[in-house]
């Protein structure tokens, strides 16, 4: 609609140019041909966090000082916030974007702070649902099996769990030394969880003590007992006295038995298995420990800060040397000899593997040696049904055959199994997304729902997903504009030289003003949290906020609205969105 | 109230007494104490403005434009260079027909690069459709910017408000600082008759074709010479609440004056000086101070100096090529009237060379002693 006005004089013209009927009429929203959408997308922590934590949630919340609902929001995924935020490796912090302006959000210091804060901490049931009246047996009570366990619990199945050492806990109770995660902690997490009506059986040892046919009375099991066998040196002299197993001696150690340790001892491999054993033995009274380890500091598996404080404590770490043989006097362990190594060329883990330099070999004196390679599963209790693969058991969560479909069938109904037995992944994280996804389809099992397209534990799979684009965003999609190098906050710890006397925390933890600092950091990848920016920067002032949210409106909610009779689709609120919260999509496909 | 104040300081008085609503600066030397204390009366609540830091000058002008349009009573000041950056803009608010009201800090255009007075920046601004004051006195400064603004908002152009770099902006005098309520009842609350409203939205600086352009320019050119009688009116009208009164030209000691010094700008002050000496010496001479430039006062530029044998006028400016501003300016006034001076174009005191008595009285005796001017502009006090 349009037609030309002349005017005859002057005097009957306004005097700037403007139009003199309404310009209501022009929806300029007309011209548009692409859209923008607020679509919140998949951050690179949530999208790294076995346990499928909603990290980014969390973080936000912290910065409106909601931190209760934040710990909630980490309990509805993993029930072990005090023990994730000590001793996971945080892959999550790997990801980070934030690594590249000032160091990754140190999110393990704010999942402790959360989980350590003082108000009284309670599990978050599910709301009451229709469950079917079942029973559900769980062997191990490690993160994988009492992950399970707290969500069918919580759910309002009835569980049972059984655990062959006389203490609850797996892993965490008999791998992680106590001066990592100290038991008042673990056993506070651990009662949380029992507290929901779970029958614990301590000292029943699968495939001794009881096996598939007493558990008839159970309408599905969870096999997560675990991987505690250490794997062998096999080298000549590893049966000496004073030859003992990494996973062992931290299992006696931190169940309380008396253990001695010589004045020399020598740990070999490079994870943290061999870190705690050295620095147990440290704590024990050895005087000199050494780290030996065939491949080079960057290859080690172990977590880096784990590394960083052994070295401080003084336990020498050796790199590229081997044991090729343990020296013995009258049955007991006198030296190791050793042989140098060097790097060659990449393996199938893509580390390069160490290879022998000849001649190379040389002794050293030693009263003790623990083996520290990895560890394997205890399998036997499977008998006749063995789908056994590469030492773990071949079925997963969701209760199928993983490998070898040909042996289904010889798997009694209702069988699931995860953790490290299942998995290998060898992580307090992956054990407890492992004994979720378990517990989520055990659900789905005794509904009778079929578990064909079962979510994979690598996709997030939460107990309260959130509607996010899988989309993960990377360091290009952030606005840096918006945004400087500021350093992460490091938490204090206890000096070396105090710590190694004893078992008592070493990392002393965040306080409130660390974790408000830290949390302000966050880039809040991918996740809108209502900063404005969109709104304040729309040429055609056609964004509007929702006013009627409360401010404690929850992080990643919609909190604008775009008034398409306005906007022409100029991308500007995309392109300054600070985390890429806003995509631009083409109208066509709108019209469909 | 009474203060010893700085011009600049005189200037952000006026902004405040007027309730300006919307201050949008960039800052620059010489101008920058102007924005400084009016940025502390927007945070401290002395002043209820929004006050709207930009990245550079040409922001500036395109943020108070779009106040203005929304009806707010907009102020900015500037300098030299930045007075330059705006001047795409300076076109949008003339033509935008928006009482926007500035102080431009008179500072020499670089290279060579200076921060000293002279009045090259604003003048070369002349054909942008601001009106331009020229002040003599801090007093003047502040009295000006709530004229200004009731003069911008009656005709509804644009207004430059002058000063001299340093020797007014950066020089202290007392200046009578009026009562809030009084100058409320002079400057009534801003209230134009179109804005930017969205609740009756309109389209504003579209596509004017031949048609109908050139009737819009014309309106510019009435409204400029409104802008004369407005100035007086107003002027006048602000004399009688205030006590000082205010012309488009001040004219002093010009009765029978032999010759006329025309001045503008703080030089008015040596010049005053030197008149008040030489007649006290028994010479007929003159002053006529040229307070409004644009729209320029034909009407009582000629009545001041037809019939006047000589005329100096004094341009601490230059258009390169053709000669000092106030000169042509003048000049034109003058033409074909029937006893026309001779006029004498000097041009002094370029990048803030001080201009003295002395300056003065040597361009009194050249004046007195030369029937013509020797050149098209006098070059006063260059090391030849």
């Amino acid at each position: 609609m349009s037609y030309e006005i002349v005017f005859k004089t002057e005097a009957d013209m306004p005097l700037l140019p403007m139009s003199l009927g309404s310009t209501l009429y022009n929806k300029t929203g007309s011209w548009r041909y692409v859209r923008p959408i607020y679509r919140n997308k998949t951050s690179p922590c949530n999208h790294a966090c076995p346990a499928g934590e909603d990290i980014v949630t969390y973080l936000a919340m912290v910065t409106k000082g909601q931190y209760e609902e934040a710990r909630q929001t980490i309990l509805q995924e993993n029930p072990f916030p005090g023990v994730c935020g000590r001793v996971c490796a945080h892959p999550c912090e790997s990801e980070c974007n934030r690594a590249q302006l000032g160091g990754a959000i140190a999110i393990h210091s704010m999942e402790r702070f959360l989980a350590d804060l003082p108000a009284p901490r309670t599990l978050p049931r599910l709301e009451v649902r229709d469950v079917p009246d079942a029973r559900v047996a769980v062997i191990g009570s490690g993160p994988a099996g009492l992950s399970c366990a707290y969500q069918l619990a919580r759910s309002g199945y009835k569980v049972t769990v059984f655990e062959a050492l006389p203490a609850v806990g797996g892993m965490l109770r008999v791998g992680i030394p106590s001066y990592r995660l100290p038991r008042d902690v673990l056993d506070a997490e651990i009662e949380a969880i029992v507290s929901l009506g779970i029958e614990i059986r301590t000292g029943m040892r699968f495939g001794e003590d009881l096996g598939f046919e007493d558990l008839d009375d159970y309408h599905a099991v969870f096999l997560a007992v675990g991987q505690h066998r250490g794997l062998r040196l096999n080298v000549p002299g590893e049966d000496a006295s004073g030859v003992a197993p990494g996973v062992e001696f931290l299992q006696r150690v931190n169940l309380g038995q008396e253990t001695t340790v010589g004045p020399t001892v020598a740990v070999i491999g490079g994870g943290n298995t061999a870190m705690d054993a050295a620095r147990s033995a440290l704590r024990l009274g050895a005087s000199d420990v050494a780290i030996l380890y065939r491949r080079s500091r960057h290859e080690m598996p172990a977590i880096p800060e784990e590394v960083e404080e052994t070295d401080q404590e003084g336990i020498r770490l050796e790199f590229l040397t081997a044991p090729v043989e343990v020296l013995a006097e009258n049955g007991r362990v006198s030296g190791l000899r050793c042989v140098r190594m060097r790097l060659g060329a990449p393996d199938e883990s893509g580390r390069r593997r160490p290879e022998v330099i000849p001649g190379s070999d040389y002794t050293v004196d030693v009263d003790m040696v623990i083996p520290a390679l990895g560890q394997a599963a205890e399998l036997s209790f499977l008998g006749d049904r063995a789908q056994v693969e590469r030492g773990r058991i071949a079925i997963n969560e969701a209760g199928a055959i993983s490998r070898s479909p040909s042996g289904a069938d010889r798997w009694p109904q209702g069988v699931f199994a995860g953790g490290d037995a299942a998995t290998g992944f060898g992580t307090v994280a992956h054990a407890i997304g492992s004994g979720k996804r378990a517990a989520l389809a055990i659900d789905r099992y005794l509904r009778g729902q079929a578990l064909e397209g079962f979510p994979p534990l690598t996709a997030h799979l939460r107990v309260a997903p959130r509607d996010v684009d899988p989309t993960v965003v990377r360091f290009e999609d952030i606005n840096l504009a918006y945004f400087t190098e500021e350093p992460r906050t490091v938490q204090p710890q206890r000096p070396a030289a105090e710590r190694v006397k004893g078992f008592g925390e070493v990392n002393l933890g965040y306080t409130e003003g660390d974790a408000l600092k830290e949390a302000e950091r966050c880039f809040s990848c991918g996740v809108c949290n209502q900063c404005d920016t969109c709104w304040l920067f729309c040429p055609d002032i056609c964004i509007r906020r929702l006013d009627s949210v409360p401010p404690s409106l929850e992080p990643g909610a919609q909190a604008y609205q775009v008034d398409y009779d306005y906007c022409k689709g100029c991308g500007v609120c995309a392109e300054e969105c600070p985390r890429e919260a806003i995509v631009m999509e083409e109208e066509l496909k709108w019209r469909k | 109230m009474e203060k010893v104040i700085m011009g600049n300081h005189a200037v952000s008085y006026g902004v405040q007494l007027a309730r300006a609503q919307v201050i949008a600066a960039y800052p620059i030397t010489p101008q920058t104490q102007i924005v400084e204390i009016l940025s502390e009366f927007c945070a401290d609540g002395r002043l209820d403005a929004k006050f709207i830091k930009v990245e550079s000058e040409h922001s500036v002008m395109a943020a108070v434009v779009g106040a203005s349009m929304a009806g707010a009573r907009a102020f900015t000041a500037t300098s030299s260079h930045g007075l330059g950056l705006m001047h795409e803009v300076l076109h949008w608010a003339a033509g935008g027909r928006l009482p926007i009201v500035m102080a431009n800090v008179n500072r020499a255009m670089g290279p060579g690069w200076n921060v000293w007075t002279e009045q090259t920046d604003s003048l070369a601004q002349r054909d942008t459709g601001w009106m331009q004051f020229y002040c003599e006195t801090n007093q003047e400064a502040l009295d000006t910017v709530i004229q200004g603004f009731k003069i911008a908002e009656a005709v509804l152009l644009p207004v430059m408000i002058i000063l001299d770099a340093f020797v007014l902006s950066h020089t202290m005098e007392p200046v009578d600082i009026p009562d809030q309520a009084v100058v409320d009842g002079f400057l009534p609350p801003y209230e134009p008759e179109f804005k930017l409203d969205p609740g009756d939205p309109h389209a504003f600086y579209g596509l004017v074709t031949p048609e109908h352009y050139m009737e819009l320019r014309y309106k510019m050119h009435q409204a400029m010479r409104d802008a004369v009688q407005a100035t007086q009116r107003i002027g006048a009208q602000f004399g009688d609440v205030f006590g000082r009164g205010y012309d488009v030209v001040e004219k002093y000691r010009i009765e029978d004056a032999d010759i006329v010094l025309v001045t503008s700008g703080s030089i008015t002050s040596t010049a005053r000086v030197v008149v008040d000496t030489w007649r006290a010496n028994g010479h007929k001479v003159g002053l006529l101070k040229m307070r409004l430039f644009r729209p320029f006062p034909f009407e009582a530029v000629r009545e001041a100096l037809v019939g006047t044998p000589k005329v100096a006028v004094i341009d601490r400016n230059i258009s390169q090529g053709h000669g000092g501003i106030f000169a042509a300016e003048v000049k034109s006034a003058l033409y074909g009237a029937s006893q026309q001076p001779v006029l004498f174009p000097f041009i002094i005191g370029l990048g803030g060379r001080d201009v003295t008595p002395e300056s003065i009285h040597s361009i009194l005796n050249h004046t007195q002693s030369h029937d013509m001017p020797a050149e098209d502009s006098i070059w006063m006090e260059v090391k030849k």
